[in-house]
C-alpha cells in the first residue's frame, strides 16, 4: 500500500503541469478583467478620453455613486424586471417541451423514427445564428406567431366568446413574440443535452422499471431524472447563464422598443458601455448586479442538484469523530 | 384490475395517442424551422444577386469585395479553428488532471471551476476591453484565440464525462509499457473522449464563428475583421458550421456513459 502511495505521489507533479496552461490563461484573460470590472464599479470612468479609473472617494463622491445611479435609472429597473420575466417565461416552457420530447423520442417502447432529422432541425437555429438567414428565420417565426395570434383573435371575435381586445393585449405585445421565438430558437440545446443524458442511463434500469409496472410519468420522475442529475446541473447552468444574459432575440426588436418592453440587463450593459455612451463605471456596476443575480440562481441550482444531503451529513459526522478522537488523545 | 389484457390494450391506446402527439409536435417544429431555410436557400441559388434597401428606400445591388471577403474568411477560419482546438484540447487536459491525479488543491480547483463556469461573458468584458486597450492589442486576432484555453464550462463537461468512463487501470497499463504521461493523454485518453469532444466542438465552433460582439469591439481595422463582421455571401457564412455539425454529429454516439455516475 505504501509503495502504491509512493508511486502516485511520483505522478502528482503531472497534475499541476497539466492544469498550468488553464490557470495562466484564466488569470490573465478572465480573472484579471473580472477584478477590473469590480474595481471600476467603485471608480469614476467615463467618456472616451478618460484619465483612467479614479476611486470615487478620492474625487469627493460617495463610493456607492454608480450603484445609486443604476438603481435610480428607470431603464435599469425595467431591464431588471424584463430579464427576470423573460428568464422564467422562456425557461419553463422550453424545459417542458425539451424534456417531454427527449423522453418520448428516446422511449424504446414508442419507437419514434427520424431522430437524426429532429436533432438536426432542433439545433439548426443555433447553427445559423448570427447570419442574416437567422434574422430572416427569426422574422419568419415572428410572422408565424403573430399571424397565429391574429387568427385565434379573429376566430374568438367571430364566435363571440365574450373576449375583448384587452384580453389579447399581452399576446399582441413584443414580449409575447420574444418569448415564443426564444423558446423555439433555444430549446434545441436543452434537447440535445437531455437526449445525451437519457441515452446514457443503462437500458436495464428502464427494463426493471417496466417489469415492476411503472408507468411513463413514474419512470421519468423517479428513474430518468435522478439518474441524470449531473447533466441536469449542466443544463440548468447553461439555461441560467443564457437566460439571464439574453440579448439576441430581444435586441431584434430594439429599434422600435421605446417603451422598453424588451430591454434586458445585458442589453443595458452593452448600451451603457459600447453604444457610444462610454459610461464604463455605471456599466460595471450593472454587471455586478447581474453577477449577483446569477450567483443567487447558482446557489439555488447547487442546493437542488449537486449537494448530496447524505454525503454532507456523513462528512459532518466524520469531522465530529475526528475531533472527538483528537480530544481523547489529548486527555490521554 | 385483475384483467391484465384490458390494461394492456389501454396502455397500447395511450401509446398511440402519445406517439401521434410526439410526431405532430416534432414535425411541426421541424417544418417551422427548416422550411424557411430551404426556401431561402433555393432563392439564394436561383437569384444569387442580393439587394438591400438604401437610405432613400431604393433597392440597390450589393457588390461583394472579393478580396476583403477572402481575407475575412481566412481570419474567421484562423480564429474559429484555433479557438475551438485550444478550447477542446486544454479543457480535456485540465479535466484529465482533475480526474486522474491526486494533488493537494484538486478539490478546491474543481470547485472553483464549477463556480466560474457560471460567469457570463459580458461581465468581465469591460475589464477585458480595458486590458486590450492598455496593452495595445487592438486588431490582434490572438486576443480572440488565446482566451479559449480557459473555458470552465467545457472543463466541467469533460470532467463529467471522464468521471463516468475513465478507469485508472488504463493509465497504469500505459505507464507499464513505458509511455510518458503526455503520451498517455494524447493517445489513450483523448480517443476515449471523442463523443464529448464532438459535442463541445460543435458548440465552440458555432459560437466562435458567429461571434460578433467581442470582435466588433476589438477588431477595428478592416484587414483584421472576421467574416461575420464583413458583408459577405450568405452561403459562405452558413456553410462551415453546418459542415462541422454534419461531421461531428456522427461521433456523438448514443448510449455514451454520461451522467449515469454521480459526481
Amino acid at each position: 500500500m505504501t509503495n502504491r502511495n509512493n508511486i502516485s505521489r511520483h505522478y502528482t507533479k503531472w497534475g499541476y503541469i497539466f492544469v498550468l496552461p488553464f490557470v495562466v490563461i484564466f488569470l490573465a484573460f478572465n480573472f484579471y478583467p473580472l477584478i477590473c470590472t469590480i474595481w471600476y464599479a467603485f471608480c469614476d470612468l467615463r467618456r472616451f478620453d478618460n484619465p483612467g479609473p479614479r476611486f470615487l472617494p478620492t474625487i469627493g463622491e460617495p463610493w456607492y455613486r454608480n450603484f445609486q445611479q443604476v438603481f435610480e435609472a428607470v431603464s435599469f429597473r425595467d431591464a431588471f424586471k424584463n430579464t427576470l420575466m423573460f428568464f422564467f417565461a422562456t425557461t419553463i416552457p422550453e424545459w417542458l417541451l425539451a424534456f417531454w420530447l427527449a423522453a418520448a423520442i428516446t422511449d424504446r417502447r414508442l419507437g419514434i423514427k427520424g431522430k437524426t432529422l429532429y436533432k438536426t432541425a432542433f439545433i439548426f437555429p443555433k447553427l445559423i445564428s448570427g447570419s442574416t438567414l437567422s434574422g430572416l428565420l427569426l422574422e419568419h417565426l415572428v410572422m408565424f406567431t403573430a399571424s397565429t395570434v391574429g387568427f385565434v383573435y379573429v376566430a374568438a371575435m367571430i364566435n363571440g366568446f365574450g373576449f375583448e381586445m384587452q384580453d389579447f393585449k399581452f399576446f399582441f405585445s413584443n414580449r409575447f413574440l420574444v418569448i415564443v421565438v426564444s423558446v423555439i430558437i433555444h430549446f434545441g440545446i436543452t434537447f440535445i443535452y437531455a437526449v445525451a443524458g437519457i441515452t446514457s442511463i443503462p437500458v436495464e434500469v428502464f427494463e426493471a422499471a417496466e417489469i415492476d409496472g411503472a408507468n411513463r410519468p413514474q419512470t421519468f420522475f423517479h428513474i430518468t431524472l435522478p439518474c441524470m442529475k449531473p447533466i441536469m446541473f449542466f443544463i440548468s447552468v447553461v439555461a441560467l447563464v443564457d437566460g439571464l444574459g439574453t440579448s439576441d432575440v430581444p435586441s431584434a426588436f430594439g429599434l422600435f422598443d421605446t417603451l422598453r418592453l424588451c430591454l434586458t440587463m445585458n442589453m443595458y450593459i452593452i448600451n451603457q458601455a459600447y453604444m457610444g455612451s462610454y459610461i464604463y463605471d455605471r456599466a460595471s456596476a450593472a454587471s455586478l448586479i447581474l453577477l449577483g443575480l446569477i450567483g443567487i440562481g447558482a446557489l439555488v441550482i447547487y442546493f437542488v442538484f449537486i449537494r448530496d444531503k447524505d454525503e454532507a451529513k456523513l462528512r459532518k459526522m466524520i469531522r465530529k469523530e475526528k475531533r472527538e478522537a483528537k480530544r481523547l488523545k489529548e486527555t490521554a | 384490475m385483475s384483467d391484465s389484457t384490458m390494461t394492456n390494450t389501454m396502455l397500447r391506446k395511450n401509446d398511440l395517442k402519445l406517439k401521434i402527439a410526439v410526431y405532430v409536435v416534432s414535425i411541426a417544429i421541424v417544418l417551422l424551422i427548416l422550411l424557411p431555410f430551404v426556401l431561402m436557400m433555393a432563392e439564394n441559388v436561383l437569384h444569387p444577386e442580393t439587394y438591400t434597401m438604401d437610405s432613400t428606400g431604393r433597392l440597390t445591388k450589393i457588390v461583394y469585395n472579393n478580396v476583403s471577403v477572402i481575407n475575412s474568411f481566412k481570419n474567421s477560419m484562423l480564429v474559429t479553428v484555433g479557438a475551438t482546438f485550444l478550447n477542446v484540447y486544454f479543457s480535456s487536459l485540465t479535466a484529465y488532471a482533475i480526474t486522474a491525479y491526486e494533488w493537494k488543491l484538486k478539490t478546491v480547483f474543481s470547485n472553483l471551476i464549477t463556480a466560474f463556469m457560471m460567469l457570463p461573458n459580458t461581465i468581465a468584458l469591460i475589464g477585458f476591453y480595458q486590458l486590450t486597450w492598455k496593452f495595445h492589442l487592438i486588431n490582434n486576432l490572438m486576443m480572440l484565440i488565446l482566451p479559449a484555453v480557459a473555458t470552465p464550462l467545457t472543463v466541467f463537461f469533460m470532467r463529467m464525462y471522464l468521471q463516468a468512463t475513465f478507469s485508472m487501470s488504463i493509465v497504469e497499463s500505459g505507464r507499464l509499457d513505458g509511455a510518458s504521461e503526455f503520451r498517455i493523454f494524447n493517445q489513450i485518453v483523448l480517443p476515449m473522449l471523442k463523443p464529448a469532444m464532438a459535442t463541445q466542438i460543435i458548440f465552440a465552433f458555432v459560437s466562435n464563428w458567429y461571434n460578433t460582439f467581442v470582435p466588433s469591439i476589438i477588431l477595428i481595422d478592416d484587414k483584421a475583421k472576421t467574416l461575420a463582421l464583413t458583408p459577405s455571401p450568405e452561403w459562405l457564412l452558413v456553410l462551415p458550421p453546418i459542415i462541422v455539425y454534419l461531421i461531428c454529429s456522427r461521433f456523438i454516439v448514443e448510449g455514451v456513459a454520461l451522467g449515469s455516475v454521480k459526481t
